[in-house]
């Protein structure tokens, strides 16, 4: 052998170990996405999502990052703390939008008729005294969490469709949901708005009075996905690959509990239980009662958003003008066909 | 001005422990009606003490108080005490200070105007009946303070050191005005001092007590009237120097026994 | 080159060095009033040239407009009176209280021990912690927020006055015996009196304490008032009425402070 055949053979192997070594680069970094939701059962998809690595899938590292209200949500997306938020859209979050800082991209929690979501609860004393059905509340006094929260909408909204006079209701601000069921139970305040897995043990337990279902007077988009602007404007890919995760989730979510034959329904059960009720018996059961309404697609109901933002605005507890079009951005997901 | 009250005290086998020291021991002495008796020793040797029992302001370990005599009418408190820090409620005016001992009295509001009015006059302090105690020197807020006492027509007036706070001009004018004062009142007087001046000018029987445990070391008696004494009477210079003399020795030994309990 | 002889006795002639100068800050008034208004001229010139964001910082102007606003609609008054009501009611409340429990304290044997030791047991609790329980023992209506006024205002008076009636020279309660004064009489004419100065320092801390409580209190149920203005400003992050709120709590302190300070100088000229 001459030494130039030795040395093509060197180059060869050379060659081959560089070929080697170039397909056995490390796999592409995922993004971080950092995901405010409040730590309950309602962004119950999200969690199928994380659980079944439908994030990771698209490329994402997710993280959630839990809180106990709806405000300081909106906020940590304003403050750059998170990138994605879910939860319900109040006074205080069109303000943030209405400057210019948060965009609503897809939908949630959906208040439907004939769906068991928020219920109106009567105290024991107020039902007594003929408080027996939504149109009576005139003149009441009515818990809420805070001026412009989701459940001052409701109330509002509740007032417009079954003719009662806003204005004549009392409201009390407790700050805490958990307030809310106590203000009623101990007769301090005569009505309240609760999620069916708290209302219905309540009744139950005759602690309270069911009088009417909110979603059958009022569809009304509860709870809805945004992005701080900046990312959509500078990450728009990544919240791309969120959407496709997230509708992935509400799809098998769906068929869990909302379509009519569901499938898997054990299996969802036991991922959601890795976040809420983790460890009660009773778990499964109340996950059952509990899960509130997904449109399919998570497509966000904008008519209702603008019914939102016009009702906030008209209650003078939105002070910026807000035009729908601005704080309304359907390009990921798209919207909610109207019926 | 009715007469006086007449009352004399008697003290026997007066002891009296103040926390781990015996602070009195076994003091017997008379009071008698209408005269001065003053209380001088070293530091430390119980006067004040003395003086708290003798007006019933504090209860003995041993021995018993009495009192003998008769109460004028017009009296209005049986005791009337002379502070050394002066003991005004800075918060009253002068008027309103003497008006403090007598406000739980039998006497009405003019009354009360008027028995003020007369020890303010007494006392030179007719000027000075709205003043706040915090605009006035020493030596007339101890003015006030024998004002105050002189009001209540006491039975027996208790003198804790009331010349001891102030400097020493003021304490020599004022022991001119307390002599005519109290030899005007002729009140049974206990007058406690470590001042030699003092119990000189103003005792008629004075009573050295020792270095603590306090005891009964010497009684000296002056029987001249307190108008009559001046600074300049021979007699009067040498029973000073014999009370110095005494006391000089008791504070010395006071000073040395203290040394050596710090040692 | 000659060095001074260090053994050599030393001349002095002419002053004596002045060596006392200094720790002796004056105070120029003008200088503090004249540092806010440029601080707050400052800040508006900020917003006015885009350097400070209006939806976190509103400028002076627009925390005036608010202010207007509010006062115009008669909000201000609904507000401000809703709230003043519950100070009145809490304040007096809290102080009545503990002026009778810290004058115990001061005066008593039974209750000094007993007394100091539950009021530093519970005087650290914060407040705000306890808005909760409160409404759970006494409902969300106006009793909880007077209670919880109460409750801030009541430890420290405690603590002032009997620490008030502590100061009082022992000579002057001896005096007051001497010249044969009944107990009640004692402590009305030189207790009480002799104590008012570290109870009027009291008041001053217990008003600033219930007008912060005052948020806290109107937390729960409030739907007027001007702490519960403030709170729901905040929610809606309506930034410059939650500004106008904040400048009216503020203003309520001042007023407080003013108010005290005349009193102080009247009930305590004779210092």
């Amino acid at each position: 052998m001459s030494d130039f055949r030795a040395t093509r053979r060197a180059l060869g192997s050379l060659a081959g170990a560089a070929a080697l070594a170039a397909t056995i680069r490390p796999a592409r970094a995922a993004t971080k996405l950092r995901i405010g939701l409040l730590h309950t059962l309602s962004p119950a998809p999200l969690y199928l999502a994380m659980e079944r690595g439908y994030f990771a899938a698209e490329g994402l590292e997710a993280e959630f990052r839990f809180f106990e209200a709806a405000q300081p949500i909106a906020a940590a997306a304003v403050a750059g703390d998170i990138d994605i938020g879910i939860t319900a859209l109040t006074g205080g979050f069109f303000a943030l939008a209405g400057r210019g800082a948060l965009k609503v991209i897809a939908g949630g929690l959906h208040e439907q008729k004939g769906y068991e979501g928020s219920a109106v609860l009567a105290s024991p004393k107020a039902y007594e005294a003929g408080l027996t059905g939504i149109d009576k509340l005139g003149g009441r006094s009515f818990a809420i969490t805070q001026f412009g929260s989701s459940f001052h909408y409701m109330l509002g909204r509740l007032a417009e469709t079954a003719h009662f006079d806003l204005k004549s209701v009392t409201l009390r601000p407790v700050q805490e949901i958990g307030n809310m069921v106590a203000a009623v139970r101990s007769n301090q305040v005569d009505a309240t708005i609760a999620i069916a897995s708290m209302a219905k043990p309540l009744e139950a337990a005759g602690a309270a009075k069911i009088i009417g279902w909110v979603g059958d007077l009022v569809p009304y988009q509860i709870t809805a996905v945004f992005a701080a602007s900046r990312i959509i404007s500078g990450r728009a890919q990544d919240v791309g690959a969120f959407a496709r995760a997230y509708q992935r989730g509400v799809a098998e979510f769906r068929a869990a509990f909302l379509l009519p034959n569901p499938v898997e329904t054990d299996r969802a059960i036991a991922d959601i239980k890795k976040y809420v009720f983790t460890g009660d018996p009773d778990g499964a059961r109340k996950i059952r009662g509990g899960v509130g309404w997904y449109d399919e697609g998570a497509g966000l109901d904008v008519a209702d958003v603008t019914t939102q933002i016009r009702w906030f605005t008209e209650q003078g507890l939105v002070k910026v003008a807000v035009d729908p079009a601005e704080v309304i951005d359907t390009r990921f997901i798209p919207p909610l066909r109207q019926s | 001005m009715g007469e006086g009250s007449r009352v004399g005290l008697a003290l026997t086998g007066i002891s009296h422990r103040y926390r781990a020291l015996q602070v009195l021991e076994n003091v017997s002495l008379t009071v008698a009606p209408g005269e001065v008796t003053v209380l001088i020793g070293p530091s430390g040797c119980g006067k004040s003490t003395l003086l708290s029992i003798a007006g019933g302001l504090l209860k003995p370990d041993a021995g018993r108080v009495e009192w003998e005599g008769v109460l004028a009418p017009d009296c209005l408190n049986p005791f009337a005490t002379v502070f050394q820090d002066f003991a005004l409620l800075p918060w009253r005016s002068v008027a309103g200070n003497i008006g403090l001992a007598l406000e739980h009295t039998e006497l009405t509001k003019p009354k009360r105007a008027v028995r003020i009015a007369e020890v303010l006059e007494l006392t030179g302090l007719a000027d000075f009946a709205r003043a706040w105690p915090r605009q006035l020197s020493g030596g007339m807020r101890q003015r006030v303070g024998i004002a105050r006492a002189l009001a209540v027509r006491p039975a027996i007036m208790l003198m804790d050191e009331p010349l001891s706070a102030l400097d020493a001009q003021t304490r020599a004018l004022l022991l001119d005005e307390f002599a005519a004062l109290i030899a005007r009142a002729g009140t049974t007087t206990l007058y406690v001092t470590h001042n030699l001046a003092e119990a000189v000018r103003l005792g008629h029987q004075i009573v050295v007590l020792s270095r603590r445990p306090g005891r009964v070391r010497a009684i000296e008696r002056i029987d001249l009237p307190l108008g009559d004494r001046s600074p300049e009477d021979s007699d009067l210079r040498a029973i000073e120097s014999r009370l110095w003399a005494m006391i000089r020795d008791e504070a010395s030994a006071a000073e040395k026994e203290a040394g050596h309990d710090h040692a | 080159m000659t060095t001074p002889d260090p053994h050599a006795p030393v001349q002095l002639s002419g002053p004596v060095p002045f060596r006392a100068g200094g720790f002796a800050p004056r105070v120029i008034p003008l200088a503090g009033a004249a540092t806010l208004i440029g601080l707050i001229a400052l800040w508006q010139a900020g917003a006015m040239a885009g350097l400070i964001d209006t939806l976190f910082l509103p400028p002076p102007f627009a925390i005036a407009t608010a202010l207007w606003n509010l006062a115009v609609s008669g909000e201000l008054w609904k507000h401000f009176s809703a709230s003043l009501m519950r100070l009145a009611i809490g304040w007096s409340a809290g102080t009545v209280a503990g002026l009778a429990l810290g004058l115990a304290v001061g005066l008593t044997t039974i209750l000094r021990s007993p007394g100091m030791a539950v009021v530093s047991a519970l005087f650290p609790i914060p407040k705000i912690a306890l808005v909760p329980l409160f409404i759970i023992w006494f409902g969300i209506g106006e009793g909880s927020k007077d209670i919880t006024l109460a409750f801030g205002v009541f430890f420290p008076t405690v603590i002032n006055t009997a620490a008030g009636v502590d100061a009082v020279p022992r000579s002057l309660i001896r005096m007051g015996q001497s010249f044969g004064l009944s107990r009640a009489a004692i402590i009305a004419k030189i207790v009480l009196p002799g104590a008012l100065p570290s109870i009027l320092a009291g008041f001053r801390i217990t008003a600033a304490i219930a007008i912060i409580l005052l948020v806290a209190a109107e937390m729960i149920g409030a739907d007027r008032g001007i702490g519960s203005f403030v709170l729901a400003a905040g929610n809606l992050y309506d930034t410059d009425n939650l500004m106008a709120g904040i400048v009216v709590l503020s203003l309520m302190g001042l007023a407080v402070s003013f108010v005290l300070g005349r009193l102080e100088k009247r009930l305590l000229r004779w210092r």
